[in-house]
């Protein structure tokens, strides 16, 4: 009896919310897919106001828009969309925000059925998506897309085989921060720019022997030992040719040095194991953070949140070099950037809009770098009375990086790229359990990666 | 049976004989599934077949390569590794899952005022399934500080890397699937419950004691639904992702790179959706293979009431 | 010793056994819970204290406050229009295929159930690029009907489960009912359903969490901020290319549970009534 009862509340219930589910189901149609015959009738009521002024108003469009990233993230990219539908009543823009991992699932998805969103935020993998990007070329011939206040150098960091997939949110460089007073307490000198591996590894060991904490905390290997690593060689080398169909070098004994100090760091204790790296998560559980190292590797445009995290004053120094004098091996790249895909119906529109989003004073005082330093210089200046003493240090770092003279440097990783460094991860782990000696890794790895584009 | 349906059919209409025949009724109840096979089911399926003989990356044609999928797998030593690794995986959770499963299942039983509660406790684990935060808090545990660690530097063991010693790696990813056993323990309990008392007390006048029951009764009774997890948690063995994709990423050296994990890492973060549909069918034989077997030692084993002809 | 007190020492014992086997069963789940009211560094560095050094509620107000001017309240009703569809859909449409496949005799019958066992044998990542295609095409992206349409038209797992409870139902019962002039689909409804009773509340809970627990279907199908669920916002908190707030996370998981919980403590009465009469104490 009781049981029946409960089971007729049930069902009324259920009935209820899949009505409630229909309409929500009907309005969610209306807004996105539909969007033609719907649009107009919401634009009818919509616009009265504006039409009077206004005699051509123009097509209404709705443009879909996606990005990852923070809540901060969210709420700032939310309000210059806001802004800019307020100043265009003709435009609505549809937009999906996600974490890191969850954007790409879903974009992968929409890549498979032809149907990705007008706008995307695109980062450092985009030539696995360079059939779904349209060149930008020409919106930015037609002053489209107004880079009047960019230089060249900005743009060549978002072009692919002279294609512009895109223009970059900001850009940003890697760098190490380190905690200056643990240095300090050490009784360690601090890192200059111009240092060399050999002196990291030196540090490294040194806190160890003091302290008892990791000299550093995880770095990027693959940035640090292939991408920096092979330029530092010379300025005629990169990882991946500039031609992004083949390696850049061709001899593997470059990648043995980095490897060896890897595992040798590892088994003095003064980098930590494999084991230990897995317990990072993301830039709370660092061990700069939690204390337990004192130096990491960091992105520029990240530098700040780590500083946040860690709640103590830390610095930026340049990546170290192979030699004292020889080339940095470092180079200014795009944080990430928006793309406009190859399914947009609407891609001027979608360009007018990003012209906004990159370059419009006002709208990027409510960004306010948050994606990286904007390539802009009149967003620069807009923004330099409110910066904070953090920012102008990240800024000033940048600054640096990008006055170093470097060779033709390919800043962009070709399609296969996360596998081989899936692979450059998996070598490095098999050097440090022993199972291969570092020779025979690099050797290993150049083989894999080089068949990548055979 | 056929007998009383031919009587039967006399009477009534055609018409009426079709709705009542035991096919249509048969098909009719089989209706949602055919439906969902044939409209949802069977077109993925069958392109992801096609896949697998091609060189099909997201976004790009897709052009026919033969074997040249299975065939590179064949020398793929991540592969094998993630066959390796999985089968130990399997064969040492599933059992244990089960068998845990299955104690906490009777010891509940036990009829007690509490015995909701204590259910509830036991069962909560694995109500909160794979979300961040258990993981996180899984990490927390093994980590190199965590409180298994602080145990076992109290028992005077001293401190194992987790996620850092290939050896035993793995280990923390069985006990978090053991740990969330709470839907195969209320498939148990369930399947106790139905039980007929009657059994028991019939049992205890012959004078069996409480093992020879649980041996000559509780086992045999609830044999389908034995059948029926171990069946299901093999198969969801075989495809354990999350786990590994969130506290490991498949590491250190490998060591907890699952099938279904390279497979997902093939397909989505290096974009090669024909060789990891080439994976996928590769484990689909090998998953019917195993199926299979289960099903055919079941006869040996299985105690059914419906198949008593 | 006397008999009594004999029994009394044997039920300490199991309650205190079962206590702390229960305790360390939820010990994680504590951790997390209590997680929600300490911050970032009380949650990384504190280890695995369960009590909070500073009680801070706000994680809660900061949590519930969503993402992009969207609150929490909008994930969880959207979570739960969807759980409880879905849930409703499959215990129905199982019910159904299991009777068909268990209990009635038809040429085709033993192909469609292994044709049923395969689709639970290719992984769903595989598939789901393909069927996301099909929905697409029939304009149903993005709306909840993908999610939800699918267990209208059963689930495996579930079928299967039920078709072992089956097997457990005498087929006497049927025949009997048969002879008496029952038809196929009476004896469903009369006997089959209401024999099916665990069963069926055993897929009401494991259904219910893991609808309530899947991210990919709502994250594939789902577009607009205002429709995601409770699953995709948890996630939200975790970006790997940015700073996580735990302390909101863990709040909002936490708040996550209820529902789940509350289910299961619903149904669970009918799971524990009578099955006692096992008898395994004797």
């Amino acid at each position: 009896m009781k049981l029946k009862r409960i089971l007729v509340i049930l069902l009324v219930a259920i009935s209820v919310f899949s009505l409630a589910a229909c309409k929500g189901k009907e309005t969610e149609v209306a807004d996105k897919k539909d969007n033609k015959p719907a649009e107009t009738k919401v634009d009818d009521t919509a616009d009265d106001k504006g039409k009077d002024s206004n005699e051509e108003a123009p097509e209404p469009v709705t443009l879909r828009m996606a990005w990852w990233g923070s809540q901060a993230r969210h709420d700032k990219t939310i309000a210059v969309i806001e802004m800019y539908q307020e100043q265009n009543p003709h435009v609505t823009i549809n937009y999906e925000f996600y974490d890191f991992d969850g954007y790409f699932q879903k974009l992968n998805t929409l890549v498979a059925s032809d149907d990705c969103w007008d706008i995307m935020q695109m980062g450092g993998n985009f030539p696995a998506y360079l059939n779904k990007i349209l060149p930008l070329n020409d919106y930015i011939a037609d002053g489209t897309i107004d880079t009047t206040n960019t230089t060249e150098a900005f743009l060549k960091t978002t072009r692919y085989n002279g294609v512009q997939v895109g223009v970059s949110n900001g850009v940003n460089t890697y760098g190490v921060a380190y905690d200056p007073a643990m240095f300090a307490e050490a009784g360690i000198p601090e890192p200059q720019e111009g240092w060399t591996w050999d002196d990291y590894a030196e540090i490294c060991k040194k806190f160890k022997d003091e302290l008892d904490i990791y000299g550093s905390s995880k770095f990027d290997d693959f940035a640090a030992g292939c991408g920096s690593g092979i330029s530092q060689f010379g300025l005629e080398y990169n990882f991946y040719a500039l031609t992004n169909d083949d390696l850049g070098f061709d001899d593997y004994t470059f990648l043995i040095d980095y490897i060896q100090m890897r595992a040798d760091l590892t088994a003095y204790g003064a980098y930590p194991d494999p084991g230990a790296i897995a317990e990072i998560k993301d830039i709370e559980g660092d061990f700069l953070v939690t204390g337990e190292a004192a130096m990491t590797w960091v992105a520029s445009n990240q530098f700040i949140a780590l500083s946040e995290a860690a709640g103590r004053e830390l610095n930026l120094v340049p990546i170290p070099r192979r030699t004292k004098d020889g080339p940095a091996g470092s180079a200014i790249q795009s944080s990430q950037m928006f793309s406009i895909s190859t399914d947009s119906e609407n891609p001027v529109e979608a360009a007018k809009f990003l012209s906004f989003f990159w370059s419009d004073d006002e709208a990027n005082k409510i960004l306010a770098n948050e994606r990286g330093l904007s390539i802009f210089s009149n967003v620069v200046r807009a923004l330099e009375p409110d910066l904070t003493p953090e920012q102008i240090k990240v800024n000033e770092f940048v600054n640096l990086i990008g006055s170093y003279e470097t060779g033709e440097v390919n800043p962009i990783s070709p399609e296969p790229s996360q596998e081989i460094q899936d692979y450059y991860k998996l070598i490095i782990e098999k050097v440090i359990y022993g199972e291969m000696d570092a020779d025979q890794a690099a050797k290993d790895f150049y083989d894999f990666a080089k068949s990548k584009f055979q | 049976m056929k007998k009383v349906k031919s009587t039967d059919g006399k009477r009534i209409s055609s018409i009426k004989a079709l709705i009542y025949n035991e096919t249509t009724a048969g098909y009719l109840f089989a209706l949602p599934f055919i439906i969902g096979f044939l409209g949802f089911t069977i077109v993925p399926i069958l392109s992801s077949f096609y896949y697998s003989f091609t060189d099909y990356s997201l976004g790009n044609k897709a052009s026919w390569i033969g074997l040249n999928n299975y065939i590179t797998l064949m020398g793929d030593k991540r592969f094998w590794n993630s066959v390796y690794v999985t089968f130990k995986y399997v064969l040492t959770s599933v059992p244990l899952k089960l068998i845990f499963a299955l104690f906490i299942a009777m010891i509940m039983t036990r009829k007690t005022r509490l015995t909701g509660f204590y259910r509830s406790l036991y069962y909560v684990p694995s109500l909160i399934g794979g979300s961040i935060a258990v993981t996180l808090v899984w990490k927390e545990l093994f980590s190199r500080r965590g409180l298994i660690n602080q145990l076992l530097g109290m028992a005077g063991i001293g401190r194992v890397s987790w996620f850092g010693n290939q050896k035993v790696a793995l280990i923390p990813l069985i006990l978090l699937t053991v740990w969330q056993f709470g839907s195969s323990m209320i498939i148990f309990a369930a399947g106790l419950k139905q039980i007929p008392t009657t059994y028991y007390e019939a049992a205890k006048i012959d004078g069996a004691n409480r093992r020879k029951s649980f041996f000559k009764i509780t086992l045999p009774c609830l044999s389908p639904v034995i059948l029926y997890n171990l069946v299901m948690q093999t198969i969801s063995a075989f495809m354990t992702f999350t786990q590994a994709f969130v506290i490991t990423s498949g590491g250190p050296n490998d060591a907890t790179n699952f099938y279904a994990l390279y497979m997902y890492n093939n397909a989505f973060t290096y974009r090669k959706m024909g060789y990891a549909s080439a994976m996928s069918w590769i484990m689909l034989v090998f998953i019917s293979i195993i199926t299979l077997l289960i099903f055919k030692s079941s006869k040996y084993w299985v105690f059914n009431e419906s198949d008593k002809e | 010793m006397s008999l009594k007190s004999k029994k009394r020492i044997s039920n300490i014992t199991y309650h205190l056994l079962v206590l702390i086997g229960g305790f360390i069963m939820v010990y994680p789940v504590l951790w997390m819970i209590t997680g929600s009211l300490k911050n970032n560094t009380e949650i990384l560095n504190g280890a695995l204290s369960l009590v909070p050094p500073n009680w801070r509620w706000e994680n809660f107000a900061r949590g519930w406050r969503g993402f992009g001017g969207i609150s929490f309240a909008t994930y969880f009703r959207n979570s739960i229009i969807i759980t409880s569809i879905a849930t409703f859909g499959t215990v129905i449409s199982s019910a159904c295929i299991a009777y068909s496949f268990a209990r009635l005799k038809y040429p085709g019958r033993k192909f469609l159930f292994t044709m049923m066992i395969m689709t639970m044998l290719l992984p769903g990542q595989v598939l789901l690029i393909p069927t996301y295609i099909i929905y697409n095409k029939l304009g149903l992206v993005p709306s909840p009907i993908p999610l939800l349409l699918p267990h209208f038209l059963g689930q495996a797992f579930f079928i299967y489960q039920m078709m072992q409870f089956m097997a457990g139902i005498p087929r006497e019962l049927d025949e009997a009912a048969f002879v008496d002039g029952c038809s196929r689909y009476s004896i469903f409804t009369r006997i089959i359903v209401p024999l099916l009773k665990p069963s069926v509340i055993t897929t009401i809970i494991i259904q219910f969490y893991w609808k309530w627990d899947d991210f990919q279907g709502p994250l594939v199908y789902l577009s607009q901020p205002t429709s995601y669920t409770v699953s995709i916002a948890l996630k939200l908190f975790a970006d790997s290319t940015s700073r996580t707030d735990y302390g909101a996370m863990f709040a909002m998981s936490t708040i996550s549970l209820i529902p789940v919980f509350l289910i299961f403590l619903f149904f669970n009465r009918y799971l524990t009534e009578g099955i006692s009469t096992s008898g395994l104490k004797g």
